[in-house]
């Protein structure tokens, strides 16, 4: 940075020119990045907020203070699609974390290629497009007796089962797709963790008398909680936001027993042109998974260093 | 307490990239009842591996390892009754310092009380006390160290091992250390063994050392002894410091002749001793502080002179080191600090007659007389 001082005197321009010969490109650099988020972030979002407090129309819309929020909160729809937002997260998030925690275990135990092996083959789940696994599991969920699913309960002697039609079982298919999906980056993260805790560790737990279950649970379990914790936030809040799959199996029915709060926001916006509405329930979803968020980051949070 | 013994041990490691690897080539000694013996070599001659075998942590490849009056060969770390200390501490980071220290009771299920007595004992020992109740990562570097031997202290073990537990501190608190080991093992009264790559360590730890050099033993021997009578070129050149020097010579008419052309008689014993090298080459073994400045030399040195272009003088304050050249090689001496040196100059220093070491350059053993 060249001195400016001798030119205190100078003219309010002749500084800028020189600001600019020091720092242009940085701010050049730096602005790309800070537009597009104003541009598709920052103003959606704050218009969003505008526009919840509206009924609104393309030519015209009018104020309606809180009457969006009211409306909401006394309908029974947007109570039941919260449930099963939540039934839905309780039911897969934990599971998950397990699923891809006992995978990671697995392999961990194996020697390096096979680890490779595994680990390629289970992430390649997450590569494909929900989209696409929808369309599978929509063979798998077939409700006739030749459905995939229902072939195999066939073969145990069970009666077949429409899986996504009824609403004794849809919510619970689309866990089952859930937890029968893709673990591949939880497991990626718990192995790379796993990887991380020191061997001597292990040593010195052998040599402190410590048995295969102690070991498991007073070191591997506790020195993974970081990425547990994680895993669990990061999940909560996909799960909230869970959409593809109702929207492409069930179209949130039957009798809204699979709607949640995603497909309701996009059903409100989208199929009764509700925007402002749709906008009011996008931000209590919003604030839902803040709150809920912090209370994880509260409750589980480590401090660990190794 | 108890010895530990090790019979013809070898350790051959399968690995996928090198093959099979002989990290420790039969190994044979006995450690002592309290004693407390350190394994000294450069990095990578099988110190570590010797230490786990003995832990349990590693699995021989054949030999018997005794601890106490049992063979352990197949015996878990756990059921051999020793405790180590690990180079990087291996505290759990996740719990308290009262928590790591007192674990290994834990899992032994005693009683409460004498959990806490202990650890409270072993903290008062260490100065931990008002540590208890953090966790490793808000301690210092030398606190970690004292908590990883604090565990050890607290499980009461027959034998306790530690593997290089000082490398990962700064200079000043290693020595600090150092003497507080030593203290720890009068007051303990424990067999020890002690790994470290640092001869100085091993010089000043160890009641007898352990020499190892590409997985063989090289010498067994209190600190003494490995200075006055090292077995070979290597324990020569690896203990001391600054190293001793090689100078290659002829024997010939009772004289010694040096490479660059010096010659001086030999005293009665070493000549009759050398006789069979008559002709021969032979390599000259003299450590710095054994070579003196003519002007400085005290009169028992002997007629041992030669004549060198001094070619670096390093001022240390409480003495020099002053380089030259003997033939091919650079000789180090260590001097008085007020001895009259120029660069360059042509010098004549003294060696001290009583004080050199010869060695067959075929076999690189000391020649004993
Ligand atoms: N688990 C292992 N697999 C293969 N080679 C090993 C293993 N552990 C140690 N070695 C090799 O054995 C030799 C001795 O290692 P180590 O006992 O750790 O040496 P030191 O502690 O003396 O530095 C080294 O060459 C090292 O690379
Ligand atoms: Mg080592």
């Amino acid at each position: 940075m060249r001195s400016t001082t001798s030119h205190a005197a100078g003219s309010g321009a002749a500084r800028f020119r020189q600001f600019l010969r020091n720092y242009g490109w940085a701010y050049a650099f730096i602005a790309v990045p800070v537009l597009l988020f104003l541009v598709f972030t920052l103003y959606p979002v704050g218009w969003a907020f505008v526009i919840s407090f509206q009924k609104y129309g393309i030519l015209k819309s009018t104020w309606v203070g809180f009457d969006n929020y009211t409306y909401m909160f006394k309908d029974d729809v947007f109570w039941k699609s919260m449930r099963n937002t939540v039934i839905f997260t309780i039911g897969t998030v934990p599971v998950n974390i397990l699923i891809s925690f006992g995978l990671a275990f697995l392999i961990f135990q194996l020697k390096q290629r096979a680890q490779t092996f595994f680990k390629a083959v289970l992430y390649l789940p997450t590569v494909a497009s929900g989209v696409t696994l929808s369309i599978v599991w929509i063979a798998i969920f077939d409700p006739t007796p030749s459905g995939m699913l229902n072939r195999l309960l066939i073969q145990l002697g069970l009666d077949p089962v429409i899986w996504l039609g009824q609403k004794s079982t849809a919510l619970f298919s689309l866990m089952l797709m859930s937890w029968l999906g893709s673990h591949g980056s939880g497991i990626i993260l718990y192995l790379a963790a796993m990887g991380g805790i020191p061997k001597s560790l292990y040593e010195a737990a052998d040599i402190d008398h410590a048995s295969g279950w102690k070991k498991f649970s007073r070191i591997t379990w506790p020195l993974l909680k970081p990425t547990t914790l994680y895993l669990l936030v990061t999940g909560v809040i996909t799960s909230f936001q869970v959409f593809i799959s109702v929207y492409l199996m069930t179209q949130g029915g039957p009798d809204f027993a699979t709607t949640t709060i995603a497909y309701l926001i996009y059903q409100t916006a989208f199929n009764f042109n509700q925007f402002g509405l749709a906008s009011a329930q996008a931000f209590v979803l919003a604030a839902v998974i803040v709150i809920v968020s912090v209370l994880q980051f509260k409750f589980f949070s480590t401090d660990i260093e190794y | 307490m108890a010895r530990v013994e090790f019979k013809n041990i070898v350790k051959v490691y399968e690995d996928e990239k090198r093959g099979s690897f002989t990290a420790v080539k039969g190994s044979s000694f006995v450690i002592e009842d309290r004693e407390f013996v350190v394994f000294v070599g450069p990095s990578g001659c099988g110190k570590t591996t010797s230490l786990r075998m003995i832990a349990g942590l590693e699995r021989q490849t054949s030999g018997d390892i005794r601890i106490g009056e049992r063979v352990v060969n197949d015996l878990h770390p756990k059921d051999r009754d020793i405790a180590m200390v690990f180079q990087d501490y291996a505290l759990y980071p996740h719990m308290t310092i009262a928590e790591n220290l007192s674990f290994g009771l834990r899992n032994l299920k005693r009683p409460k009380d004498e959990i806490e007595r202990k650890v409270k004992e072993a903290s008062s020992i260490l100065g931990l006390g008002d540590m208890l109740s953090r966790k490793p990562r808000e301690l210092s570097g030398g606190q970690r160290q004292r908590v990883a031997v604090g565990r050890a202290i607290v499980r009461d073990p027959q034998v306790f091992l530690f593997d290089e537990p000082l490398s990962n501190l700064d200079a000043k608190l290693r020595i600090q250390m150092r003497v507080e080991l030593a203290e720890l093992h009068k007051r303990l009264g424990a067999t020890i063994v002690y790994v470290t790559h640092d001869q100085v360590e091993a010089m000043t730890l160890g009641e007898r050392i352990v020499v190892m050099n590409e997985g063989e033993i090289q010498q067994i021997a209190s600190p003494t002894e490995l200075y006055n009578k090292p077995n070979n070129m290597f324990v020569a050149g690896f203990i001391g410091s600054p190293a001793m020097n090689f100078i290659d010579a002829r024997i010939g008419g009772g004289q010694a002749l040096l490479a660059g052309g010096t010659a001086f008689p030999l005293p009665e014993a070493a000549a009759r001793a050398l006789g069979a090298y008559e002709g021969k080459p032979i390599v000259l073994g003299v450590r710095p502080e054994h070579i003196y400045g003519e002007a400085m030399a005290p009169d028992r040195a002997g007629s041992a002179k030669l004549e060198a272009h001094v070619q670096v003088v390093e001022q240390l304050g409480a003495e020099s080191l002053v380089y030259f050249r003997v033939g091919e090689r650079m000789v180090t001496a260590r001097v008085h600090p007020e001895l009259p040196v120029a660069l360059g100059a042509r010098q004549t220093f003294v060696l001290d007659a009583a004080k050199l070491h010869w060695f067959d350059p075929q076999t690189e053993q000391r020649i004993v007389f």
